[in-house]
């Protein structure tokens, strides 16, 4: 299995599904000429020409609304937005016209549609830049939300997602992009929605989190508890966010008795608060401890590195929360 | 402020329902989610809690009076502790816990339940909210001896969820667990490592002193009724349900019986390698489900005891209904196992234990009680030999089904020891004839003795 970065594995993806089908082309400010303002899209304008990978003026709601259209007349979009912090401008066409269509018309229209770019806190972006757009999208039925945390599972859910005939918001970070991993190289690999990924078994604890957090400082939380604290942390990427995969949730909660959520969303009617929502009833009977959730803290985005830092989840906080639960 | 207590309506069927038992008299001062009395349906016992804080002003039905849901059962009068919030203007009482019937659980003392008094009124209002959008199945679960103990004081204990299921599953009282987590809180760990004090229950009064029990706990004694003393112990509604319906079974249902012998050996082993090659899923499967699956595949075959008789027709199934008698401390019920023809053994086994666990929780649907085409009655686990069983109308036959066990068997001129298993078929002679009854027998045999021909 080839190494390779998170980028190339979502250029591959692309790559791979269009060489597929015809029908796929990717939109976005930057994709063509610039290569992609995070060179995701490198050489693809030369071997796709300007007809299936388009650059865009900066109006978010004018390319997002005409992948839209493309979608429910039968092209498969790809829609790359440089932030998902700037799609508040567009957020009319994803939540309103792609998550609804395919509902109001009685099925008449369906929108295979990916809007895909970097999401969350990408450092010093500063508060306007720095949103954590997963709660947003998550709560909308008709969309598919899906945040993969490795390259492996960047390629694959891309794929998948390309495939699906309804519109997914596809979470990437920008912080990621950088990171390499071992890469399927088969063009029919892919890996499916909705399915959660326990990354390691263990028995005291569950600890959910999805997405760059995982990298940052879940993993080496995870570690620390392994070594310093003797603590056997089960650890599930949740990889898709909608729908979510409760049922891979509640076997290891059953298992486990305790649960961690780590984001990097706001606490208040944040991810973490959601996935709460759809669990405590039914593990309520397993749990030994209240569900602990580390977010980010609730103040704007400070672009001050130190004060970003310290806003966001660490590996004290969350070796503290799940001390907690554990009542160690 | 006053507001009436009323009647819950405990179960989809429930029309009126028994006061069993008060556990607060008039004057008594009762907190939101306070157990305040057990009510008797046609199902059931469960405890019933207070949705508002106040003082019982009047009980306006007595101990075993009854009342039509949504009827006023009692007063409460004001609200305790200076709350200005005015009060709504019924107070609907909220059903908690199943109490385990006819087992002295009536003596327990009122216990408190899921809504802590200390959360105050926000968390009772919002426990009412869950509790108007779920409807009552939700809330209705098996009364856990000791998961809901308080304490003298009557004060809730502080347990996590997982902690109160585990004492509930290993019966301990939660009140002698010292609780190791935030204030005082019981948690797993503490339950878990909970070894009980022993603590005599022998009867008062009786005139022989008996030896003190030194290392055995308490649960192994048995409590006697003292010499010279009796015990009268009214029907419970579930007892009475049953001693009604076998009766008018007996009485009606002109019964007759086959036994029939049957070598269970070969079935044994292949048991043996079945549950090998399963062994990675964690199901394992008994010789019960081979003998429901048998009994299933028999009665597709023999569809004149796939059948029901309302005493002018007689009525044959297309599918194959399996009911399956189970013992409850309370009596016996039938879940009813759908379509088992259509099963493979491990989705019998999956399914049946399922019915058998929420059996015993009481935690069953009605529609699961209830459209059986056919009976197996198992107490091969007790080690019976023979027995037979009472038909359970409208259906026309059951099959009693009794333990495997070593006998000495003569094999040609050999005597050998084989797994021998006898069952014994009871039918209806109004529709059934022995011949029919005989001929269904002997294909359960082959079917239990040559495995294979249920794939044929």
């Amino acid at each position: 299995m080839p190494t390779m970065q998170f980028r190339q594995a979502l250029r591959d993806a692309m790559t791979e599904e269009m060489e597929r089908d015809e029908n796929v082309f990717l939109i976005g400010e930057e994709v063509a000429q610039y290569h992609g303002a995070y060179k995701v899209s490198e050489g693809m304008l030369e071997k796709f020409g300007p007809k299936r990978i388009i650059d865009t003026p900066i109006s978010e709601a004018g390319f997002a609304g005409l992948g839209v259209g493309a979608a429910c007349m039968g092209l498969r979009p790809i829609v790359e937005f440089m932030s998902w912090s700037f799609t508040w401008v567009c957020i009319d066409q994803i939540v309103n016209n792609a998550a609804n269509v395919r509902y109001m018309s009685g099925g008449q229209y369906k929108v295979p549609i990916v809007f895909r770019g970097g999401n969350g806190i990408a450092h010093q972006l500063g508060a306007t830049h720095s949103h954590r757009m997963e709660s947003v999208y998550a709560r909308i039925p008709g969309l598919i939300v899906v945040a993969p945390s490795t390259p492996a599972d960047a390629k694959g859910l891309l794929k998948s997602s390309i495939r699906c005939d309804d519109p997914v918001v596809f979470l990437e970070s920008e912080k990621m992009l950088n990171d390499t991993g071992e890469v399927p190289d088969d063009k029919d690999y892919t890996v499916p929605i909705g399915i959660a990924n326990v990354e390691r078994e263990g028995s005291d604890v569950t600890i959910l989190s999805y997405g760059r957090p995982l990298s940052r400082v879940v993993r080496p939380a995870v570690e620390a508890l392994t070594n310093d604290h003797n603590i056997d942390v089960e650890l599930i990427d949740l990889r898709t966010l909608r729908p979510l995969d409760c049922k891979a949730i509640l076997k290891s909660i059953q298992k486990t008795n305790r649960c961690v959520i780590v984001d990097e969303d706001w606490g208040y009617c944040g991810m973490g608060s959601g996935i709460m929502q759809k669990i405590q009833k039914p593990a309520f009977d397993y749990l030994d401890a209240p569900i602990e959730y580390v977010h980010s803290d609730e103040i704007p985005v400070p672009f001050n590195h130190y004060l970003e830092e310290a806003m966001m989840p660490s590996v004290e906080k969350i070796v503290d929360a799940v001390k907690e639960v554990t009542y160690r | 402020m006053s507001v009436e207590i009323t009647m819950p309506q405990l179960s989809d069927t429930m029309e009126e329902g028994t006061v069993v038992k008060w556990l607060k008299k008039e004057g008594d001062k009762v907190k939101s989610g306070e157990v305040i009395a057990e009510v008797e349906t046609d199902k059931a016992t469960m405890e019933m809690e207070s949705f508002e804080s106040g003082t019982i002003e009047k009980i306006v039905v007595k101990e075993g009076e009854k009342a039509q849901v949504g009827k006023p059962i009692a007063i409460l009068a004001g609200k305790s502790g200076g709350d200005s919030k005015p009060a709504p203007k019924q107070a609907e009482a909220k059903p908690t816990k199943a109490a385990a019937q006819g087992s002295g659980a009536t003596n327990q003392p009122a216990a408190a339940t899921a809504v802590a008094a200390s959360h105050g009124e926000a968390y009772g209002e919002h426990s009412r909210g869950e509790h108007a959008t779920h409807g009552t199945h939700a809330t209705i679960a098996p009364r856990e001896d000791g998961a809901h103990a308080p304490d003298h004081n009557g004060v809730r204990i502080k347990a996590s969820p997982v902690a109160r299921r585990i004492a509930a599953t290993k019966g301990i009282d939660l009140a002698q667990v010292k609780g190791s987590g935030p204030e005082g809180r019981v948690i797993q760990r503490d339950v878990e490592n909970f070894t009980p004090v022993a603590k005599p229950t022998a009867p008062q009064g009786g005139a022989i002193e008996r030896a003190k029990p030194t290392a055995q706990p308490a649960q192994v004694l048995t409590t006697r009724i003292a010499r010279g003393q009796k015990q009268v112990i009214p029907l419970t509604k579930i007892r009475s349900v049953i001693a009604q319906r076998l009766q008018q079974s007996k009485q009606n249902i002109p019964h007759f019986y086959e036994a029939i012998d049957i070598d269970v050996e070969d079935l044994s082993k292949l048991r043996e390698r079945v549950n090998k090659n399963l062994e990675k899923t964690g199901v394992r499967i008994s010789i019960a489900d081979f003998v429901a699956k048998a009994v299933a595949m028999a009665l597709l075959q023999h569809r004149d005891l796939n059948s029901t008789f309302d005493g002018k027709e007689i009525t044959q199934h297309g599918d194959v209904n399996l009911g399956m008698a189970v013992a409850l401390p309370s009596g016996l019920i039938v879940p009813v196992l759908r379509n088992i023809d259509q099963m493979g053994l491990a989705e019998i086994r999956v399914r049946s234990a399922d019915l058998v666990e929420r059996a015993r929780a009481q935690r069953l649907k009605q529609d699961e009680l209830s459209g059986a085409t056919f009976t197996v009655s198992n107490l091969g686990t007790f080690g019976v030999r023979e027995f037979s069983a009472i038909i359970n109308p409208p259906e026309v036959g059951i099959l009693a089904i009794a333990a495997a066990e070593k006998r000495a068997v003569v094999k040609g001129e050999q005597i050998v020891a084989r797994s021998m298993m006898t069952v014994t078929l009871s039918c209806d002679h109004r529709v059934v004839d022995g011949a029919t009854a005989a001929d269904y027998l002997r294909t359960l045999k082959n079917l239990l003795e040559e495995p294979g021909l249920m794939l044929v």
